[in-house]
């Protein structure tokens, strides 16, 4: 097969027909490409449900670009001040900014432009929290270990950079809500020690409001920042591509292999149509859950505001931090260190450089220098299990305080015990979580090796003549007199019960209809390939999550 | 490793060992598994959904497959003429309107839902299953690559003679540096020298105040428990500006309330009225929300409260400091006037501010 | 599809093709009609304005009625003479007809029990018996009167309406109306029950925490302007579907994470799942 390369190639024999053939043909004179399009088809992906998160934040943002261009055809960001005259009688003649006019303009003068507006909204949400579900994914599995820092790395600056750009896309309608959030940001500009005022001038241009702002940030927007996150995907997925996906651990599954499915045809029909789902579910939400009625809020006028004002959820957890932050302002001699730089510029500057820096941190503390493909169930790590859900914890409270005012209003209970509950959540939850999750986890870990040993609980209970019950359990493997199994865990789901236990780690269910069929079951290696695989004590002991032994 | 096409680098890789002319021989399936296991690909496990074909089952399948692009056209179909018939103007006697995007968004979901739905039904249901492993490779390059390569780079570098030369070390590390700067002094551009605006609003004595639509402000005008947003008067529009910085709230208290003032403002109030920023010290929205009865004025964005009663001290919440205070006063004519600027930079802190 | 028809086979698939096609176009134009049809109906219902024509009467049969209603409902906490209660209730000297017709109207008086903020309730009296109570209040210590004629105004005000609406009251009771928390257990209640009537006395009155807006203030153009808003936004449909309370970013976030993640991770779910 392999072709040998001599100084002139003798010309090809083109043994393609059709159409399809002949373009092949075409491209393959002028570029090459035969090798590397087999290469790309054959490529293949491992599937497992929450291996797709990463591709919904990568839809999302495409999503993103083909609604935004549409809006750039109708907005103008400009803060020169006008009288609207649109379609929407409830603000005819009032004063607003051509920034406001021209989106209310999508929104009621544009046929089909608040569908459009709406859409590129929800996608905006979703964006962040598809990025967020698939790092916390990435992160309980530790998927982020060597060789995949920078891609870990990569990935926490695309999520810095989505959380700024969607809350430059709020701010760009220019409407009573995210004005109120830009003179907040304003303020938290200011905030920051000795260069705060030249920093708040630099980007307003003047004194708040000005009229630079508001294109200023169109252009981060519809350039900048989207021009940054384009290109860092392209390098988080090509690391992707090179380094191939990680994998669970199970039968046949090896640091050494992928097993899955090929790209063409079975993945790409899957993760095509899967595009289109995600579409899908953005457009019912679009067409169908009004979002950002900014004719509801009004223009922005500095003397005016709402109540509950917040900001998309992504900036919630600041908004919360803000809200929950004693009141410690800082006076120096003539100067004043203002209480906003505490939980608005040093707190994310802390959480998002561990976040950052957690896959060196943890390397450093374990000694982990082996390189690992395969991923751990959570459960097998309880350390950084529990590390996350502390953290995780953490943020939920900084969330939930966001809305309080909200949550305060709508369940009738005091906004200052809220404030209170908040404060003190903050400091006491973490802590909890940590010990239960890591409670969890040893009790699962122990569950896991007792049904190794012992085998699956069947259900069935015995008499034995001497009068004593026991329950049959089904073993795992070849058991010794007083039937126990030496079957030692590898890092892959154990079955716990018996109509579990031809398939491990998956079921075989049909989603509409039942589709197992009995020479399929047959067909597949059932636990005790898996744990008959052969690995050796070393990777048994990566799989459980500790390190190598040097000693072998 | 002397493969040099480019397609055989790493180690391992199962070439095929049949020649081109053999394989042309191969059925289109072999022929496959032998072109996979070029690319470290070994399909372990292949099975035809319905190796009988035209069974009851798989025409089920295939019905339920064309069902979903059926509806992706006509979800599509139906968008493209709603998207025409349908009335979409805003209408202020009427709610036919508020349909237009509701049945768009429909529509257009139903026809993506339908696309991707029979996509991945197709995978599922009629594309040959399959499970196939693929090689992968240490994370690192073979041993003698590494060592090729570092042989080339440091023979390059000896070759430039860089590691001798000081002086040119030196030069060029400057240079860099000062080109780097080309890059980010331009920036230059951006920075403003904060002029003091931060210190001053458009309050001056005299200034009389005035409300959001233009009235003057005189002393019977607010009913006892009442607040009304003010500005400074002008002859021409408000700036954006000066509602910014000069916004203020008036209150009249209820019978029964006193303000204890802070030291050196007991006249700043006016009888039963106080009139203070609009804008709270912490981030700078405007605190308006005003409990007549406790006196009480909360800000909406930050829930931080001021009790004026107390000369709008902070109370409860992140702000730090009081709400700044507008001396105010009544003049000949009987109109509200301001008797100075604030003594004060209005809004949040900020680092020259004492 | 796998064995597609060859060409040459002619033409009963495509017939059937056909009339594929033209079900599909029936079908599309089928929901579009409905559209259209709904429309139609949906516009013969026009909001109108309330005019208020039940003034209280300055009658001496009805001031009597309103009296002894009083005496069985009001006095343990208001006095004998409307002078208030220590510890339990307002002197209602002077708060006027309109403080009546608000409180008693919303059902917030008469009081269950004392708490940070008394809560709207299902009316106790009737509109007749409450219109007598505010006459007898009002007969007693004067005050604000209960407003009368059009509350609204015409629709040349609706844009000014609402930028009033949105400088004196969105900032407790939010930029659509669906009220806001205040500080310790208080709120500013959600405007959705409020009819004209209760919105003008609240604000001639400004009960409990809310400030007062005498005319002097906000004249009564003004104040049917902010009625009208307020009360076209709560009638007019939300252009872009459910409106999830009209209160901003807090249940966008919530529908995008339950709704919109929920879905997609039940069809990750979906499509991972071995078939």
């Amino acid at each position: 097969m392999s072709q040998t390369t001599s100084e002139r190639r003798p010309t090809p024999t083109r043994r393609n027909t059709g159409p399809v053939g002949k373009a092949a043909d075409w491209a393959d004179e002028r570029y090459t490409g035969s090798g590397l399009t087999r290469r790309a088809l054959n490529k293949v992906f491992p599937d497992n449900w929450s291996f797709m998160m990463g591709e919904i934040a990568l839809y999302s943002f495409v999503i993103l670009l083909l609604t935004g261009v549409y809006l750039s055809f109708f907005y103008d960001p400009s803060m020169t001040e006008v009288r609207y005259n649109g379609s929407y009688e409830l603000l005819r003649g009032v004063e607003m900014s051509r920034a406001y006019d021209s989106t209310l303009d999508i929104s009621f003068d544009v046929r089909g432009g608040l569908l459009m507006r709406q859409i590129h909204h929800w996608a905006a949400l979703l964006f962040v929290a598809a990025m967020t579900v698939h790092m916390l994914r990435v992160f309980f599995t530790g998927a982020f270990r060597k060789p995949r820092e920078l891609t870990w790395l990569l990935g926490v600056t695309l999520l810095t950079l989505g959380i700024v750009e969607g809350f430059a896309g709020y701010s760009l309608p220019d409407d009573l809500l995210s004005g109120t959030g830009l003179r907040i940001a304003h303020a938290i500009m200011l905030s920051i020690p000795v260069v705060g005022t030249w920093v708040a001038y630099a980007i307003f241009g003047a004194e708040f409001p000005g009229t630079d702002i508001i294109p200023r940030l169109y252009i981060a927007h519809v350039l900048l920042i989207p021009g940054l996150i384009l290109a860092i995907i392209t390098v988080h997925v090509g690391l992707v591509v090179k380094q191939k996906h990680t994998q669970f651990p199970g039968p046949g599954r090896q640091e050494n292999n992928v097993v899955g499915e090929r790209m063409y045809p079975s993945y790409g029909a899957k993760g095509g149509g899967f595009f289109f789902l995600v579409f899908g579910v953005m457009a019912a939400l679009g067409g169908l859950v009004q979002i950002n009625p900014i004719w509801l809020y009004g223009p922005y006028n500095p003397a005016h505001v709402s109540a509950g004002s917040q900001p998309d959820w992504y900036i919630g957890f600041l908004d919360g931090s803000t809200r929950l932050f004693p009141a410690w302002e800082i006076r120096l001699w003539d100067y004043t260190i203002s209480p906003l730089v505490w939980p608005c510029v040093v707190l994310p500057g802390i959480m998002f450089t561990l976040l950052a820096l957690y896959p060196f941190i943890e390397a450093r503390l374990t000694k982990d220098r082996a390189l690992h493909n395969l991923l751990q169930r959570p459960r097998d790590v309880p350390v950084r299990t529990s590390l996350g859900a502390m953290a995780l914890t953490f943020y939920t409270v900084l969330l939930i305080s966001g809305g309080n005012d909200i949550i305060a209003a709508k369940f009738d209970i005091s906004l200052n015990a809220m404030t209170w509950a908040g404060r003190i959540g903050l400091i006491a939850l973490p802590p909890i979580a940590y010990v239960l999750t890591y409670t969890i986890c040893l009790g699962l870990q122990r569950h896991d090796r007792q049904i190794l040993e012992h085998g699956v609980e069947t259900g069935i209970i015995k008499r034995l003549p001497s009068g004593e019950f026991i329950e049959v359990h089904q073993p795992l493997g070849p058991v010794d007199d007083h039937g126990h199994s030496a079957l030692e865990y590898a890092g892959a789901a154990v079955p716990k019960r018996m109509n579990r236990l031809t398939h491990p780690g998956r079921k075989a269910k049909g989603f509409l209809w039942k589709v197992q069929d009995p020479d399929e079951v047959q067909d597949r290696s059932g636990t005790e390939a898996a744990l008959e695989a052969g690995l050796e004590t070393n990777e048994r002991r990566e799989l459980a999550g500790r390190p190598k032994d040097p000693e072998l | 490793m002397s493969d040099v096409d480019g397609r055989h680098l790493h180690a391992g890789t199962p070439v095929p060992d049949v020649d081109l002319e053999t394989y042309r021989t191969l059925s289109l399936e072999d022929q496959a598994h032998e072109a996979s296991k070029i690319d470290g690909v070994t399909i372990t496990h292949r099975r035809d959904r319905f190796p009988v074909p035209g069974t009851k089952a798989e025409k089920r399948a295939e019905r339920v497959v064309a069902l979903c692009f059926v509806a992706a056209f006509v979800g599509a179909l139906a968008f493209t003429v709603c998207y025409v018939v349908l009335p979409w103007r805003y209408d202020i006697s009427s709610d036919s309107y508020a349909w237009f995007t509701p049945v768009l968004g429909l529509t257009m979901a139903i026809s993506l839902f339908g696309f991707g739905l029979g996509a991945i039904l197709w995978a599922k249901l009629l594309i040959t299953e399959e499970e196939s492993v693929q090689e992968r490779h240490g994370g690192y390059s073979e041993q003698e690559d590494r060592e090729t390569t570092a042989a080339i780079v440091s023979d390059g570098w000896d070759m430039t003679g860089i590691a001798r030369r000081p002086l040119l070390q030196r030069v060029l590390g400057l240079s860099v540096l000062a080109l780097g700067a080309l890059a980010i002094v331009p920036l230059g551009g951006l920075i403003k020298k904060p002029k003091g605006e931060l210190f001053r609003t458009g309050w001056a004595e005299g200034t009389r105040l005035m409300t959001g639509d233009r009235r003057l402000v005189r002393p019977g005008d607010i009913e006892a428990g009442g607040i009304e947003t003010v500005f400074p008067a002008t002859e021409e529009g408000l700036s954006m500006q000066v509602r910014a910085d000069s916004v203020v709230l008036l209150i009249r208290l209820r019978p029964g309330q006193t303000v204890t003032p802070r030291p050196d403002q007991e006249d700043y109030g006016w009888q039963d009225y106080v009139a203070f920023s609009k804008i709270c010290t912490h981030a700078g929205c405007p605190a308006s929300l005003y409990e007549q009865q406790t006196g009480r004025l909360l800000c909406p964005c930050h829930q931080s409260q001021f009790d004026l009663l107390q000369d709008a001290k902070p109370v409860f919440g992140p702000a730090a400091r009081p709400l700044p205070k507008l001396a105010i006063t009544v003049d000949d004519e009987g109109y509200f006037v301001a008797r100075r600027d604030f003594n004060e930079a209005i809004g949040p802190s900020f680092w020259e501010r004492p | 599809m796998t064995d597609r028809p060859s060409t040459t086979k002619g033409r009963r698939p495509r017939t059937r093709l056909r009339r594929r096609v033209s079900g599909a176009i029936a079908l599309a134009l089928a929901l579009g009609t409905v559209g259209v049809a709904y429309a139609t109906v949906a516009a013969a219902a026009t909001p109108k304005a309330q005019v208020a024509s039940n003034a209280p009467s300055e009658d001496p049969v009805e001031i009597r009625k309103g009296r002894q209603l009083f005496e069985q409902g009001c006095i343990t906490c208001h006095g004998r003479n409307l002078q208030g209660v220590q510890d339990r209730g307002p002197s209602l000297i002077g708060v006027g007809e309109a403080a009546v017709y608000f409180q008693v109207a919303t059902g917030r008086m008469p009081v269950a029990r004392q708490e940070a903020q008394v809560e709207r309730k299902e009316p106790y009296y009737d509109e007749a018996e409450t219109l007598q109570i505010a006459a007898y209040v009002q007969s007693v210590g004067g005050g604000a009167e209960i407003p009368t004629g059009n509350l609204r105004g015409s629709d040349e005000n609706l844009a000014e309406g609402g930028e009033l609406f949105r400088l004196n009251c969105a900032s407790c009771h939010n930029f659509a109306g669906r009220g806001g928390a205040l500080s310790a257990g208080k709120y500013a209640p959600p405007m959705d029950q409020a009819n004209d009537l209760t919105i003008w006395t609240a604000m001639l009155t400004g009960p409990q925490n809310m400030p007062v807006f005498g005319d002097n203030q906000l004249t009564e153009e003004q104040k049917q302007a902010i009625t009208n808003y307020v009360q076209t936004l709560k009638e007019q449909g939300d252009p872009g579907g459910a409106p999830i309370g009209r209160m901003g970013p807090v249940p966008e976030g919530l529908v995008a994470w339950v709704v919109g993640i929920g879905a997609i991770m039940l069809m990750i779910l979906w499509i991972g799942a071995k078939s």
